[in-house]
């Protein structure tokens, strides 16, 4: 071997194993090794099972009867109509205010609750709370395996059990939306925890600080702005699912739509509806507002 | 310990092997306290390893390495290691999103329990050491801005800060000067310089520039694929003795010029 082809074989060792070097306690990888599954290797073998699952599906279809029950389109017309105008007399606003309020503030009270948990749950999920990954790893897969779970639980179903513990109040609908938004949030955390650049977070711990220190002083920091708009994503849908509630007996916008739409009034509905969206759009400009001032 | 108590860093025998390849041969040295010993070598000569392992980010697969008279294994790391050892970073690695007060304070999480560093994130403690040390980097002025706003020189200076906040024995440097023009270079490495003789620190640093080395530095020590070239006072380094260390059609990576 050559003096010259030795140096070269040196600069690509230098550049690939010295430059993304990553020291091998740390924790760097478990995030790594969630995402890249198995099923991931074997993409198109995926694709085409999915495929094959939606051909299938066509099948199932009536395609010869009608598609539309018989008065459905009438049903449709007069909905529309009821939109012109919306029930507008003040009484009836004014339970549209109490209901939006209530709904707002379940879902304000279950995301503020899902947040707790899924922050420090994430970073736990995320693997990098502890020095080295051999104890990182277990506390990882347990932390992703009860996330999972408490989220693979819809918000419905929570809301019925308990419903059955704790009857109709309103530690029922902050606990059925908390879980699984919990579930939801912790595991996005978690990666955007895992995700952030590994520079800082190396020049922090030869600084002398510990796993916690790390979280605290780089990788919540920089993991931050993204945290906050997936939270207020969140929190977004949080109000539609605040409101769902009211299937299940629960105050809110969602229990006098569904009042209004057993009475089949209509321009009720619009008006519940019209609030609903007023609440998410706001929201929406809101979350901008803090994005933008955020990240200037 | 064993007589070489005045030695701040002594090695002895200490190599690191990555698969397949070997980054450190043996080496053996001693450096004094207050020294200011700039590496040089090629690409993949092993200075970042040398510097990561005097850093504690690395361990040494044989030999024995010891900071101010302590062995290295037996010193924790966190709060011991950080008061011993101080790496700045080529790339100096602060967080953009934080204040640089808070990227200067960072110095300090070796010595602060949980709860400080908590409430730290609100309420900065130890506020006039971080603003001291950015008054003597002479920006004072951008304690309260964020990071991300500042340019590239002055991140650099508050990459010291943060360092003289840490206020540990050595100060390691991995290429401190690579990405600036001379100016800059030059600025840089007299405030490096200055931290460590104003304060007695030792300063070991990878460099590239002969002059630089020769205006800054006390004493150079040569690495080649992972071996001791030379060791010698920098003002007696010529240029071809660097232009031989680096020369790609070397036939025989042989020892010369070994002083001290």
């Amino acid at each position: 071997m050559t003096w010259s082809s030795r140096n070269r074989r040196y600069g690509e060792w230098a550049t690939e194993n010295v430059a993304p070097y990553r020291h091998p306690d740390r924790n760097v990888a478990v995030g790594a090794v969630f995402r890249v599954t198995g099923l991931l290797e074997s993409r198109r073998l995926l694709t085409l099972i999915l495929f094959a699952a939606f051909a299938w599906s066509l099948s199932g279809v009536d395609w010869l009867g009608p598609m539309v029950h018989t008065g459905g389109p009438q049903a449709l017309l007069r909905f529309i109509q009821a939109l012109f105008p919306p029930e507008l007399s003040p009484a009836f606003l004014k339970l549209t205010l109490v209901a939006s309020f209530q709904t707002l503030a379940y879902s304000v009270a279950s995301i503020t609750v899902a947040v707790l948990i899924a922050v420090p749950m994430g970073l736990l999920a995320s693997g990098a709370a502890t020095r080295s990954w051999t104890t990182g790893l277990p506390v990882a897969v347990v932390s992703r395996f009860l996330l999972g779970a408490i989220r693979s639980v819809h918000e419905l179903v929570w809301a019925v059990l308990f419903v059955y513990a704790l009857g109709l109040s309103s530690a029922t609908a902050v606990l059925a939306l908390a879980l699984p938004y919990a579930g939801i949030l912790g595991r996005i955390y978690a990666d955007l925890l895992n995700d952030v650049p590994e520079e800082p977070l190396r020049a922090l711990r030869s600084s002398g600080a510990s796993p916690f220190q790390v979280f605290l002083f780089g990788r919540l920091p920089m993991a931050f702005p993204d945290m906050l708009s997936y939270s207020f994503y969140r929190f977004e849908c949080a109000i539609r699912s605040a409101a769902i509630l009211g299937f299940v007996g629960i105050p809110g916008l969602g229990y006098e739509i569904q009042l209004s739409l057993h009475d089949i009034l209509f321009d009720q509905v619009w008006t519940l509806l019209m609030a609903m969206v007023v609440m998410v759009v706001a929201v929406d400009l809101w979350s901008t507002r803090v994005r933008r001032s955020l990240v200037s | 310990m064993n007589g070489k108590k005045p030695y701040m860093v002594v090695s002895e025998g200490i190599c690191k092997s990555y698969p397949g390849i070997k980054a450190l041969a043996p080496l053996t040295f001693n450096v004094l306290p207050g020294e200011k010993v700039a590496l040089v070598g090629p690409s993949g000569s092993g200075k970042t390893t040398l510097l990561y392992l005097l850093a504690g980010i690395l361990q040494p697969d044989e030999g024995a390495l010891s900071i101010d008279g302590r062995p290295m294994t037996s010193v924790r790391p966190g709060r011991e290691l950080s008061q011993l050892v101080g790496l700045v970073h080529q790339q100096y690695d602060l967080v953009p999103h934080l204040s640089v007060l808070h990227n200067v304070l960072a110095g300090r999480l070796g010595q602060w329990g949980l709860l400080r560093s908590v409430i730290s994130l609100a309420w900065p403690r130890d506020r006039q050491l971080a603003e001291a040390a950015l008054a003597q980097m002479g920006i004072a002025d951008k304690v309260n801005e964020r990071t991300s706003h500042l340019s590239g020189g002055e991140l650099q200076r508050v990459a010291i800060a943060r360092l003289m906040v840490q206020s540990s024995r050595i100060i390691l440097a991995d290429e401190p000067v690579s990405s600036l023009d001379p100016a800059r270079a030059e600025d840089l490495l007299g405030l490096l310089t200055g931290l460590a003789m104003t304060d007695g620190k030792t300063l070991i640093a990878s460099m590239h520039s002969p002059y630089l080395i020769r205006k800054h530095f006390s004493r150079v020590i040569g690495l080649r694929e992972g071996a001791l070239q030379f060791d010698m006072p920098a003002s007696d380094m010529t240029d071809e003795v660097l232009d031989r260390l680096y020369d790609l059609e070397q036939p025989e990576p042989a020892l010369w010029g070994v002083g001290n």
